[in-house]
């Protein structure tokens, strides 16, 4: 497969994501919209809004192309998979002699292997290029934003940097660093452990982290780590709760409170505050046909309730604006339901 | 690698029409879309090119071509036929539900 044709065929798909998430969606919104005004009862939860769209023709559709876009764009003949899978020889010497502390051993999770996430083949640890398929992957993930996907990541570092300097930062479950160099930038004189259950996406951290000297990428469970108690100021995360089970999501946070020093800071972008049960109804149906079935407990946990047993305080749920210019409440065009998940560990 | 080393024996795809045969139906519709649109790219990249270096003429495309060229083509033409008929199986290419 020549550079040129994976270009067009990634485009040709991202291109159709993009009618899919402005004019597709606000179609099926008017759609519930309607049915919910003529509805005998106002629908409440997303059993009462599938009910309302049961049949019909275009949320078929939506449902269908957002499930196979991604199929497309992963292991279609212009694939992700096997377009560096074409160019493995040289991708696979790139990451040879990584600087990044592996763990071959390192078991990975039942739920982790049962379910290939994002539909990635495989899922995001089993080959060694999986790093660099996710990496491309991400780019096209958010149709909204286009070009500034960047930017979502470093407006939450400024988010987390505007309520104080960490000197101690853990990472958990950084992927291929997308997450952490804006951390590692943003905060020159901290110390960055960045940690993943995948190898191959902490190796290709490494390399992209170059000579930088305050980070380091360690294959490990992010619920279960190998660092003391109290060791860090601030724990972080992007896009990982989600994608646990609803045990694993507790020991995630139990996990987070036990590194962090008292006083320290937990700061957690994902997807939570969800508007409405018509969001709520689109974005459970969004995980289930992403391969992400933990979008659910997720967005159904009672966050306050669960983060104070553990310890925390001053607990805030912070909807997030990804990039500028776009409103967290205009129903123009699907968007994830970014949120900030923000809590202090409390002095004893 | 095939496309179809990633397809899982014991995984049906997901279905969102009454008929499965429209779920599968409209998957070798979209990737036919794609191949379309992927050689329309190239196509307008190479006429843009040839006619800045004046190597064509008009017409010049447009001839009938030769059993050897079709030959040379069939590799390209099965890897082509692959990756429509492939979604006619129905099975996922990453593990998740059905």
């Amino acid at each position: 497969m020549d550079d040129r044709s994976f270009v067009a065929a990634q485009d040709f798909l991202l291109a159709s994501k993009t009618f899919w998430t402005k004019r597709l969606y606000p179609e099926i919104r008017q759609t519930y919209e309607d049915a919910a005004e003529k509805a005998a009862s106002k629908p409440q939860d997303p059993a009462d809004v599938a009910a309302l769209l049961d049949g019909d023709t275009l949320y078929r559709y939506f449902s269908w192309l957002e499930r196979h876009l991604q199929r497309f764009k992963y292991a279609g003949r212009y694939g992700l998979v096997p377009y560096h899978d074409e160019r493995r020889a040289e991708l696979s010497a790139s990451l040879r002699n990584t600087s990044a502390e592996l763990a071959p051993d390192l078991e990975m999770p039942n739920y982790y292997q049962r379910v290939d996430i994002h539909q990635h083949p495989g899922g995001v640890w089993s080959d060694e290029l999986d790093g660099y398929v996710y990496e491309r992957g991400a780019r096209s993930t958010t149709p909204l934003m286009g070009a500034a996907h960047a930017d979502l990541h470093h407006r939450f570092t400024e988010l987390v940097a505007s309520r104080g300097e960490p000197e101690n930062i853990l990472d958990m479950g950084c992927g291929f660093g997308k997450s952490t160099h804006p951390f590692c930038r943003k905060f020159p004189a901290a110390q960055v452990e960045a940690i993943d259950l995948s190898g191959p996406c902490v190796s290709l951290g490494a390399h992209n982290a170059g000579e930088a000297p305050n980070v380091r990428f360690r294959q490990m469970n992010a619920y279960d780590t190998d660092y003391d108690d109290n060791s860090f100021d601030l724990v972080t995360s992007t896009m990982v709760i989600h994608e646990l089970p609803p045990t694993e999501m507790k020991q995630f946070f139990a996990e987070a409170a036990r590194v962090l020093a008292p006083g320290g800071r937990m700061a957690h972008l994902d997807f939570y505050a969800i508007d409405g049960p018509f969001a709520r109804f689109i974005h459970y149906g969004h995980g289930r046909r992403n391969n992400e079935p933990f979008m659910e407990p997720l967005a159904e946990m009672d966050m306050q309730a669960s983060l104070a047993e553990l310890g925390f305080t001053n607990i805030e749920v912070i909807p997030f604006q990804e990039a500028e210019g776009l409103s967290l409440t205009s129903h123009d065009a699907w968007r994830f339901p970014w949120t900030v998940i923000y809590a202090e560990k409390a002095v004893d | 690698m095939r496309i179809s080393d990633t397809l899982i024996e014991d995984r049906p795809e997901q279905t969102f029409f009454e008929d499965p045969a429209l779920d599968r139906a409209f998957g070798v519709v979209m990737a036919l879309a794609t191949e379309v649109y992927v050689q329309r790219n190239r196509m307008r990249a190479l006429e843009r090119q040839l006619e800045v270096a004046g190597v064509i003429e008009n017409g010049d495309l447009d001839r009938e071509p030769s059993d050897e060229e079709r030959l040379a083509e069939a590799e390209d033409r099965d890897a082509f036929v692959e990756g429509l008929m492939i979604n006619l199986l129905g099975k996922q290419q990453a593990k998740g539900a059905s």
